[in-house]
């Protein structure tokens, strides 16, 4: 039995991670309805930015994750204004080729600085004795992973709920148009999107880079890793992500740790999300939380 | 006048042979080799150093003058990983009329195989994978295959448990390159290896390893051996290490050791597990430079003259690099002593005449590279590594294993 319980737990530390990796994705589509291919780049920039301030400025994990949280953030917000602000009213599918070609671009930067092919840790700033209790363990890094996770999802929850600035966003996501003649600046929002994107997906990194380690290809993979979830859960929904993020993450362990090893089974953890996230999306198109929009003509 | 003219041209273009072909003659000849490979892109962090390693080795025999008046002219290409770019690369090389061509990947090696074929040209590729060697006669692998280690591994493992007949788990790459061990490893089980291959994973993207090392010990599994590239590796020990599941010596009793090929380990595993590679066993037929040998310090000053950073010198893919553009050096060499042209077919036939009182001893191996009409393999023996105190030390003398099929 606690091999099963150890499953859900395993699975719920992964949702949740993918969780926070697919916010962003999330947060972009909400305010612009573009899906930003270029987000596991900025998931490793955000990574090797914790590095780079934690390992070569010397400043301390504690601080240099928050900072790298906020560089991004604004790496993320002058990327929106110098490739994409002149593109709006253009055609999405415009968009999303600039988001293209963007992933080329800060690919291309990456491999020019020595992350783009060496690997590197951040150093150890937790215990590294896991938490253990009935047979089920969870280790301080992926615990950290998760209370990150969450208390940043609950963040977000409360400022699109709360906030005038959030509020703001949601009423951009439902109709730019009623926005506009309610004097909400439809840029600057798209702006705060990408930003708030991009401080997701640094925290994503640190949560990633810390338990794999900081390989590139790895982190930027993670980018597309979590589609389905961005899909099930429903592009534009922040719930969705989030049960999205553990639907998966529990069918992932329950498969491999089920199937796996068994009848000639092996990697079925990859490919079962992708059978049940088709088997759903059959009845609900446009994903578990997904807003179905009906156009009367 | 038109006759002056023409006389004038005449005399111009005589001096201008006269000066021109005596200045070719003192130049030396030109030989064009090619390098296609992941300098950036998935692999990268094994393909940059590697490409390092040709690279200076080749601007050494230049700048040394090591054959004399000609030079090797290598042209090294990125192609991402992806195999499109590496067929594009290869036909460009060809167009340029190389002699000798250095691949990379399981891939791209295995897509071009029929291409090798058809132009008869000699190829290394900084792949071990057996499979590229079935159905071919022009690739060549510069060490012992990923099979070949695995059963060194599977060798060292039978030899040195103590109790009844060991429990393996294979933890592979899902792909043609993480797969071709399974099947000779299970070859060499059937033929006599007393162990027993408990389970085949094959892993993802994976963030947590907990469930599955936690069935691999409720299936009483006490070995791991690893075919794949570090990061899933560095996870894996991650998660092991902090469920106190590493042995701390060979074969302790109620945990697991952990063990990998080639592309598994080196400090890149290091820089990634941190303290959790403790204790990890890797195999390679490579030198390292954390111990002392004639061929580390000669990788460590070309790695200096050359103004490489210490990650690079101090990589074992900077070493496999190095050690393929030595061996095309040393059959380019060979051929020029015996007075024959240097081009594809002379350099086949050099290649297959590395053997006996003719192998050949880089340096940066641990045994010699030996080759044949029938063996295409480089260098047999395999060294076993273990990471102690964050370095990997060696752990018992150069082997080459027994299960290979090998003679």
């Amino acid at each position: 039995m606690s091999y099963f319980f150890q499953l859900v737990v395993s699975g719920i530390v992964v949702g949740s991670i993918y969780a926070l990796s697919a916010l962003g994705f999330v947060l972009i589509y909400k305010s612009s309805r573009v899906l930003n291919i270029a987000h596991g780049q900025f998931i490793a920039s955000g990574a090797f930015i914790t590095y780079a301030l934690t390992v070569w400025a010397n400043i301390p994990i504690y601080i240099s994750f928050p900072a790298s949280m906020l560089a991004t953030f604004f790496l993320a917000m002058s990327v929106e204004r110098v490739f994409l602000r002149r593109l709006i009213g253009e055609p999405i599918i415009s968009v999303i080729m600039v988001t293209i070609g963007l992933m080329s671009i800060l690919d291309g930067l990456i491999y020019l600085t020595p992350f783009g092919a060496e690997n590197f840790s951040f150093p150890p700033f937790l215990p590294t004795t896991p938490i253990g209790f009935a047979g089920v363990s969870i280790s301080w890094t992926q615990l950290v992973g998760v209370v990150t996770t969450f208390s940043l999802i609950a963040c977000f929850t409360w400022f699109f709920k709360k906030s005038t600035v959030g509020i703001s966003m949601r009423a951009v996501s439902d109709d730019q148009l009623a926005a506009m003649s309610i004097g909400i600046s439809v840029p600057r929002v798209f702006g705060l999107a990408w930003a708030m994107a991009g401080l997701s997906a640094a925290a994503a990194g640190g949560v990633i880079g810390n338990i794999t380690g900081l390989n590139f290809d790895t982190l930027h993979a993670f980018g597309i890793v979590v589609f389905p979830v961005v899909i099930l859960g429903g592009l534009d929904s922040i719930l969705g992500a989030v049960v999205a993020g553990i639907i998966m993450g529990l069918i992932q362990q329950f498969a491999s740790g089920y199937l796996d090893g068994h009848w000639g089974l092996s990697g079925t953890g990859e490919v079962m999300p992708y059978i049940v996230l088709l088997v759903i999306l059959l009845f609900k198109p446009h994903g578990l939380f997904g807003i179905h929009e009906i156009e009367r003509v | 006048m038109k006759k002056d003219n023409l006389t004038r041209w005449m005399f111009l273009l005589g001096a201008v042979v006269m000066v021109t072909l005596p200045g070719q003659a003192l130049a030396g000849e030109v030989y064009k080799l090619g390098l296609s490979l992941a300098i950036t892109g998935p692999t990268s962090d094994a393909g940059n150093p590697y490409a390092k390693g040709v690279e200076d080795y080749f601007k050494y025999v230049n700048d040394t003058k090591m054959l004399g008046d000609d030079t090797i002219d290598c042209t090294i290409r990125d192609d991402q990983y992806k195999n499109d770019i590496t067929k594009q690369n290869f036909e460009d090389f060809l167009d340029q009329g190389i002699v000798f061509y250095l691949n990379y990947s399981t891939g791209s090696t295995l897509a071009l195989k029929k291409d090798f074929e058809e132009v008869k040209m000699p190829v290394i590729p900084a792949s071990f994978h057996a499979g590229n060697l079935v159905d071919s006669n022009y690739i060549f692998l510069p060490i012992a295959s990923y099979s070949d280690q695995a059963i060194g591994l599977a060798e060292y493992i039978v030899t040195n448990h103590k109790g009844g007949m060991p429990k393996v788990a294979l933890f592979i790459h899902p792909s043609a390159f993480g797969r071709g061990p399974v099947e000779d490893l299970q070859k060499a089980v059937s033929a006599g290896l007393a162990l027993e291959i408990v389970e085949v994973v094959e892993h993802g993207k994976d963030l947590d390893n907990t469930a599955m090392l936690k069935r691999l010990m409720s299936k009483g599994v006490q070995y791991v051996i690893s075919q794949t590239v570090q990061s899933p590796v560095a996870t894996m020990l991650k998660d092991a290490d902090s469920l106190g599941l590493v042995a701390k010596s060979f074969g302790e009793e109620g945990k697991v050791t952990f063990l990998g090929c080639h592309y598994t380990g080196g400090n890149d595993l290091v820089a990634l597990a941190g303290a959790a590679a403790e204790n990890f066993y890797w195999t390679t037929s490579y030198i390292v430079t954390n111990e002392p040998s004639p061929g580390a310090t000669a990788q460590l000053e070309l790695a200096k003259r050359y103004n490489r950073d210490e990650k690079a010198a101090n990589s074992h893919n900077y070493a496999n690099g190095m050690m393929v553009a030595q061996v095309a050096t040393e059959v380019i060499r060979r051929a020029k002593a015996k007075g024959k042209e240097i081009n594809n077919v002379t350099l086949y036939e050099e290649l297959q005449e590395m053997n006996g009182d003719n192998a050949y001893s880089p340096g940066t191996t641990v045994g010699p590279v030996t080759y044949s009409k029938t063996d295409h393999t480089g260098v047999d023996s395999l060294q076993l590594y273990v990471v102690k105190d964050g370095a990997f030390r060696s752990a018992g003398t150069p082997f080459i294993p027994k299960y290979t099929g090998k003679k």
